[in-house]
């Protein structure tokens, strides 16, 4: 909703972080002798918190961050995280299905222009999906758990009540903690897997302007993956790795980072998260009721011969060539 | 143990009111809930996850269901303060403390270790039953066989080498009663060798203050401090060591807008509250104060009626400080000139001006002198008995004031009364038992009437060759009532000290460090003693005043209080029927009311002699009729009426006279019956000064009299209008008043000296008759005298400047040397070869860091006991070593990083967390001492008894502190010393 | 019911912290208050006690996910042991870092977050002053009428705890009359409104 707010904030968070670092400047004044004088500058709340972000001072007890006497910007997190959070994650959510939905009224499903061919191509090897598959599940089992966190008291809790949503959101809570190490593996595997694949290449700017297959009209060519498949990948690995880097930065509080750490890794997270939730609608889309023929290549990981001569043209004629090449076949004839 | 507080449902009360009516609008989770209440069914059985782990209830509050809860009270166990704790008993376990808004002393308040008191009884640290070493393992034994033991032990120690052989340390934590019956105990033992931690901490004030004005004690009270227009502290930090005077002085400041000085080496918490803060080099005490003194004689700010009519000596003072120009002081202290001034001109010019002090003007081997210091500047500016004004010298231990005054002491008996055939006689007669018997019990009379060896040199009586301990034969048995070793200086001295000893007893609730700091596999027994909580008793707070303490509950585990244990001691060694003559003793329980009446019955010269326990009790009643400032009772009051709060001492005459007590010592403005006083004339009526003088061409010798006596000075209502000496039968006579007294009265003094009544003194008339009849006539029954600012008795008759043993400026040595060696209390004093060593071997250069230490608010003493309390030792979990940043930086310290310190004796060493901080300034560090349990890097939790090891330990402060004692008292020196730090 | 602590009065002796620790039976590592000192050994050195200040519209009970936090009519900010999973949420929205957590189970994972209750026990479902509540939550003297112990107990009466107005009133008053005052530490941040004198 309101963008500049939102700006203010990231502004903050990102001032805190600068002057963490800064040492206090508190003005020194010394008696005659060098030695302090007590009454020459007794520090008003209102004068420390002017020249700092927090008023933080000694306390001999283990816990660092009892150190923080009072940090003001727990109140702007607390509005970010129930104003901004809310309503830009609300928007941005709904706002995605509302574009697909209405990408599929006007698009709808593309279907494969030539018909099915009936020979089958090997696009994703088991481990391939394997990989994504858990990437996958453990994505939405996060994004759910994660959505129940910050929209649940909203939506769930009404519904079923406090006592249960408590227990809901403490497994919820658990369940995240633990799937999170799913995800990272299969965050990894992806990244490795399909790394090469996903470079860019020239012929993307074809198929950038050849529509990216949504004009029907038009054939655009790619390899393995298409310009809008590398942008998922390429996209899914930074916010993957913020998600991660924040998450586990969230999962360990306090182990070698400060109040203001923990707020913006907390914000990292939620921000990233939505995104990435509003990416993967996008992605789920397109890989089912958007393109006929999509499914099946992480489903079965076999794809339709004409589907990739449409959508991978120079994918398909890579393994076609080889294929003649090669004594084992990679592709197989259907029935 | 679960147990719930239901007995406190039925007093609802305004606040509870409002709780309980919430049902419109607010959100209570009950109402919560309900609203929320769609159906919780299926989801709610995953509900009530333990994985979140809700904490398990301890013994602690709410009570048993039913159970009836009882309100006791009793006093602060861990400062001179006296704070009342209030605790709740439910089944006789103590559950809960309450503030007491009733008691004028801390109207509610306590500090962290006040708060925490129910921890120290508690505690699953305590020592639960006996155990002795054998073999370096710790053997569970039974109270009987204990008491046979030892007892066996010491009377082969006594046959063999004498009574002086065993030495018994006693302790300020006991009560009054404790602490009289300890040192009437060594007294029936047969040695003067019984001593307790006012050694370490006070004596030096209470030598230096007696022999300046009479009493060595506080002479106004921490209310009274709300009177001051000027707070000067020098060497206090109460904001650690006194928390709630602090409410006092905070009061007191903001009401008159007060000026309060902190002089200390370190920016303590007091001195962030401070009005003014001087930093100034440890040890330089005295040389501070003689630069306050030039620019007062120099300005004319001094009270010239006030030392005509009732200072002696004020002239050669005059020329001693004549001596400490600006520069010389600047040079000594590094204070500029400016500020010397300044601060002088405040302290004479802003009346009423009070001085308070504590461990840092005492803890040195000038600790007398410095003291001494201390009051010539009160006296001088004329600040000693008003209200606002005086020494309030705040002590450190729950009764250390107390403890002292009942002569837990090398050089007194009870209440001061010294060492003389006077007052064994005395002491006999109150006791009932035959003098000849007492001195029987001694090796011989010369020693019978000797200083013992102080505390802080026990270890040195057990080292030394035979031959320099004047003494039968070394120590050899250290029997031990609540007393640490970390406490005292030079640790590895007493480590090998320990190690020789054949017997080391240790009586106390916990094991403390005697029982891990030696390589001993045997010859140690600890006992169980319960705290002060758990049995009945006075104790005397820094202010005078006595509070009565009631069992909270029963001594927990198989503890035993220290009555019952000395009774038993004293039945094992034979003179458990003389010694509990007068006191009552039912099933090896023994009355502590009894033993206050003793102490009433003997206390004359302290004025210990009027507070009766029932007068006593009846003032914990009514705490809640004190003032707050005065801490007088309203006078038509039926049971204090007219009191101050506590019957400060001096106290005079019977119970039954009801004298109100002494809230002011010295206070003209009042009647001594109504606890007015005077100097007390202690040193004579004259003192013959031989003087040459040039006589017609001639040097001869000439003898000046000076008087002693008040000059028109007198206490309101007084029928003397001028100094008088103190009171005798034959004075009384003289003036025409012996009429006054009663038969009886009369009949008791002849008894008392049949062969020369009228040398029955105010002190020593068991009637009280003299005292009565003085104060009748408005007269002090102990004279009206001058106070001293010459003290010709002591070392140093005008104090004198003297570098600290082991200075960071040996130019200064040169010109301001300690004393020359010499021997006191039995051994000797090598502190000038020390220093002089010291010097030669260039010391300074290698321990270029001055070390001073302090206490904490979280520990007390040793620490033992506040190590073992779960609520106080979270929250300071390591010993540390403050550091200057400066210095920090040139030796690569980080803030909590490990270091090593060093000390300049014995290759000392210890292992220690560094704090970087701008409290202490460049070139000192400080540390807390309440530490022990570590020793030169070495953890020695194993070698405690299992599972009685307490919570935290530390490196102690007193493994570094070096060689420095006071010659008048034996005070050890370890505020200023000399340490390295290096990152470990 | 509001906390306000007179910093030039707070001499960091940590009477509320024990006492807080005795009357509530806290565990050692959960600290419901703290003592911080400011400038430490520098030239306006101040100690400020802190613990949860009962904020107006506190911020841990707008962010809680699963809103077991909740203010009484009396203001005082109480939560719920049965419905918190332990997110730490509050920690992070708490301008005083009041909330603690006991440490369970594997990584830095929290149990339920603990804090300060007022001395109010829990306000429900558990009846008030019974040992169900104590356990959960500690003491509930609010009930008895009587003031956190913390406060009751502050050596200097430097912690001020009850009816905002007249903590505020007996601040004003103190300051006047001795001409200076460092402010009402987090007043602003905690209730929206300082002390004005």
């Amino acid at each position: 909703m309101n963008f500049l707010a939102r700006i203010r904030l990231v502004a903050i968070a990102v001032m805190l972080f600068a002057i963490a670092v800064i040492a206090p400047a508190v003005a020194q004044k010394l008696g005659p002798d060098g030695a302090p004088d007590p009454t020459a500058s007794v520090t008003s709340e209102r004068s420390l918190l002017k020249q700092m972000p927090r008023a933080e001072g000694r306390i001999d007890i283990p816990d660092t961050k009892a150190g923080v006497l009072i940090q003001p910007a727990g109140r702007s997190w607390d509005y970010f995280h129930e104003v901004l959070l809310h309503w830009s994650g609300a928007i941005v959510l709904l706002g995605t299905i509302v574009l697909l939905g209405v990408a599929y009224l006007i698009i709808g499903k593309i279907r494969i222009a030539a018909g099915r061919s009936g020979r089958k191509v090997l696009r994703f090897k088991a481990f391939e999906r394997f990989s994504h598959w858990l990437t996958a599940a453990s994505f939405v089992v996060l994004g759910l758990t994660g959505l129940n966190v910050t929209f649940g008291k909203r939506l769930l809790l009404p519904v079923i009540g406090p006592d249960a949503f408590s227990s809901v959101s403490q497994w919820a809570k658990y369940i995240h903690n633990f799937t999170s190490a799913a995800f990272v593996v299969g965050l990894v595997l992806i990244t490795v897997i399909f790394f090469k694949d996903n470079l860019l290449e020239k012929v993307d700017i074809d198929w950038v302007k050849q529509g990216g297959g949504f004009i029907k009209s038009k054939h655009a060519p790619a390899g393995r993956f298409n310009l809008g498949e590398k942008l998922v990948y390429w996209l899914s690995l930074a916010a993957g790795v913020a998600v991660s880097v924040s998450g586990v930065l969230l999962l360990f509080p306090f182990y070698g980072t400060d109040i203001a750490d923990m707020q913006l890794a907390q914000i990292v997270h939620a921000v990233v998260a939505i995104l990435f939730i509003a990416l993967i609608l996008a992605h789920i889309y397109i890989g089912t009721l958007g393109i006929e023929g999509a499914f099946e290549a992480m489903g079965t990981g076999e794809v339709d011969l004409n589907w990739a001569k449409e959508h991978h043209d120079l994918w398909i004629a890579r393994q076609l060539a080889s294929k003649e090449g090669q004594r084992e076949p990679s592709t197989t004839a259907a029935e | 143990m679960l147990i719930k507080r239901s007995e406190r449902h039925r007093s609802r009360g305004r606040l509870a009111g409002l709780q309980a009516d919430k049902s419109s609008g607010s959100l209570d989770r009950r109402i919560f809930l309900k609203r929320a209440g769609v159906t919780t069914g299926a989801l709610a059985v995953l509900g009530n996850l333990r994985l979140g782990g809700i904490r398990k209830a301890e013994a602690g509050p709410p009570p048993p269901a039913g159970a009836e809860v009882i309100t006791r009270k009793n006093v602060c166990t861990h400062c001179s303060v006296g704070c009342s704790v209030i605790a709740l008993v439910a089944n006789g376990v103590w559950i809960g403390q309450e503030p007491d808004y009733d008691s004028p002393i801390n109207r509610g308040s306590h500090c962290c270790k006040g708060a925490a008191v129910r921890d120290d009884v508690l505690s699953q640290r305590r020592l639960r039953y006996p155990v002795k070493l054998v073999n370096g393992k710790w053997t569970r034994i039974s109270w009987e066989t204990a008491i046979d033991e030892i007892g066996d032990k010491l009377l082969q120690i006594r046959e063999k080498s004498g009574p002086d052989s065993v030495y018994w340390l006693g302790s300020a934590k006991f009560t009054n009663e404790a602490a009289y019956l300890n040192r009437k105990f060594a007294a029936f033992w047969g040695t003067n060798n019984s001593d307790h931690q006012a050694r370490i901490c006070h004596s030096t004030t209470v030598t230096g203050v007696a022999n300046t004005w009479g009493y060595g004690a506080m002479t106004n009270s921490y209310n009274d401090i709300r009177n001051s227009k000027t707070i000067m502290l020098m060497g206090g930090n109460p904001a650690e060591a006194h928390p709630v005077s602090l409410q006092h002085i905070l009061e007191g400041q903001e009401l008159n807008r007060a000026n309060l000085i902190v002089i200390d080496p370190r920016m303590t918490r007091t001195a962030a509250h401070a009005t003014e803060y001087v930093r100034v080099r440890p040890g330089t005490h005295i040389a501070t104060i003689y630069g306050m003194l030039w620019h007062i004689f120099e300005n004319g700010w001094e009270d010239k009626e006030y030392l005509r009519q009732r200072v002696y000596g004020v002239d050669e003072i005059r020329k001693q400080v004549a001596k400490w120009t600006p520069q010389e002081v600047e040079r000594v202290t590094g204070l500029p000139e400016a500020q010397v001034k300044h601060i002088a001109e405040v302290f004479a010019k802003e009346k009423p001006a009070t001085l308070i002090w504590a461990m840092g003007q005492t803890q040195f081997a000038t600790g007398t002198a410095n003291v001494r210091a201390s009051c010539i500047l009160l006296l001088a500016t004329g600040n000693v008995g008003h209200a606002g004004d005086g020494a309030n010298i705040f002590r450190g231990h729950t009764n250390v004031q107390g403890a002292t005054d009942l002569g837990l002491d090398v050089t007194t008996l009870p209440l001061y009364y010294g060492l003389a055939e006077g007052g064994w006689r005395h002491w006999c007669g109150v006791w009932e038992v035959d003098y000849e018997w007492m001195k029987s019990r001694f090796p011989n009379k010369t020693l019978m009437e000797t200083p013992g060896i102080p505390s802080t040199r026990w270890f040195d009586a057990t080292l030394l060759p035979k031959d320099q301990v004047s003494q039968p034969d070394n120590v050899q048995a250290m029997f031990i009532m609540g007393h640490g070793v970390n406490t005292i200086t030079r640790m590895p001295e007493a480590k090998r000290g320990i190690e020789k000893l054949e017997l080391l007893v240790v009586c106390d609730p916990y094991p403390t460090a005697w029982s891990v700091l030696s390589d001993r596999k045997d010859g140690i027994y600890l006992l169980p003693a319960c705290t002060s909580f758990e049995m009945d008793g006075s104790r005397t707070a820094s202010n005078r005043s006595l509070q009565w303490g009631e069992k909270i509950v029963e001594p927990v585990f198989e503890s035993k209080n220290d009555y019952d244990t000395m009774y038993l001691l004293a039945r094992k060694l034979g003179f458990a029927d003389r010694m509990f003559k007068n006191i009552k003793v039912e099933n090896n329980a023994v009355s502590a009311e009894d033993i206050l009446r003793e102490i009433n019955r003997g206390g004359w010269s302290t004025g210990y002699c009027g507070q009766s326990p029932e007068r006593l009790k009846a003032h914990m009643k009514n705490q809640a009729k004190f003032d707050l400032v005065t801490m007088r009772a309203p006078k038509d009051d039926p049971e204090v009426g007219g009191d101050y709060y506590g019957l400060p001492w001096p106290c005079w005459g019977t119970p039954e006279f009801r004298h109100p007590g002494s809230g002011i010592l010295y206070n003209t403005g009042l009647p001594v019956k109504d606890g007015g006083g005077t100097f007390r004339a202690r040193f004579g009526v004259e003192r013959i000064v031989k003087r040459k003088v040039m006589e017609n061409g001639q040097e001869v010798e000439k003898d000046e009299h000076h008087n002693l006596l008040a000059e028109g000075s007198y206490s309101a209502g007084s029928e003397i209008k001028d100094g008088y000496p103190e009171f005798t039968l034959g004075v009384l006579k003289k003036v025409g008043w012996d009429k006054d007294l009663t038969p009886q009265e009369l009949e008791i003094i002849q008894r008392i000296s049949s062969t020369n009544p009228d040398a029955v003194s105010w002190s020593t008339d068991l009637s009280g008759g003299i005292q009565r009849v003085a104060i009748e006539h408005g007269c002090s029954p102990y004279g009206n005298g001058k106070a001293r600012m010459i003290a010709w008795n002591l070392p140093d008759p005008i104090p004198v400047y003297r570098e600290p043993i082991y200075t960071p400026r040996p130019d200064l040595v040169a010109d301001y040397p300690t004393l020359p060696d010499a021997r006191q209390f039995r051994v000797p004093n090598i502190g000038f070869t020390v220093q002089k060593t010291a010097v030669d071997r260039g010391i300074a250069k290698q321990f270029p860091l001055i070390l001073t230490s302090g206490r904490l608010v979280e520990y007390e003493g040793g620490g033992e006991e506040t190590r073992s309390n779960k609520w106080l030792a979270e929250l300071k979990q390591d010993m540390y070593v403050e550091i200057n940043p400066a210095d920090a930086v040139e030796r690569g310290i980080k803030d909590g990083g490990w270091v090593w310190v060093t000390g300049p004796e014995s290759s000392s060493k210890a292992r220690v967390k560094a704090l970087v901080t701008e409290r202490v300034g460049k070139g000192v560090a400080w540390m807390p001492y309440h530490f022990a349990g570590w020793y030169e890097g070495t953890d020695l939790r194993a070698k405690y008894p299992k599972g009685f090891d307490p919570i935290v330990l530390g490196e102690s402060v007193n493994t570094l502190t070096t060689y420095g004692y006071d010659p008048a008292t034996g005070m050890q020196e370890p505020k200023a010393t000399l340490c390295q730090i290096k990152a470990a | 019911m509001k906390f306000l602590c007179d910093a030039d009065r707070c001499i960091d002796c940590n009477a509320c912290v024990t006492a807080c620790k005795n009357e509530n039976e806290v565990p050692w590592g959960i600290n419901r208050r703290r003592v911080v000192t400011i400038n430490d050994g520098k030239p306006g050195e101040r100690s400020v006690s802190m613990a949860c200040m009962h904020c107006t519209d506190a911020p841990c009970a707008a962010v809680c996910p699963v809103t077991c936090i909740f203010s009484t009519e009396d203001g005082v900010v109480l939560h719920s042991k049965d419905l918190c999973i332990g997110c730490g949420y509050c920690f992070y929205a708490c301008p005083f870092g009041a909330p603690q957590y006991p440490r369970v189970g594997n990584f830095g994972s929290r149990g339920k977050m603990d804090k300060c209750t007022y001395c109010a026990g829990g306000g429900g479902p558990e009846p008030s002053g019974s040992a169900e509540e104590f356990e959960k939550y500690g003491s509930n003297r609010f009930g008895d009428g009587k003031l956190p112990l913390c406060a009751e107990m502050c050596s200097t009466k430097s912690l001020l705890a009850g009816d905002g107005e007249i903590i505020a009133q007996i601040y004003k008053e103190r300051v006047l009359k001795r001409g200076y005052g460092s402010g009402a530490w987090g007043w602003k941040t905690a209730y929206h409104e300082d002390v004005v004198v």
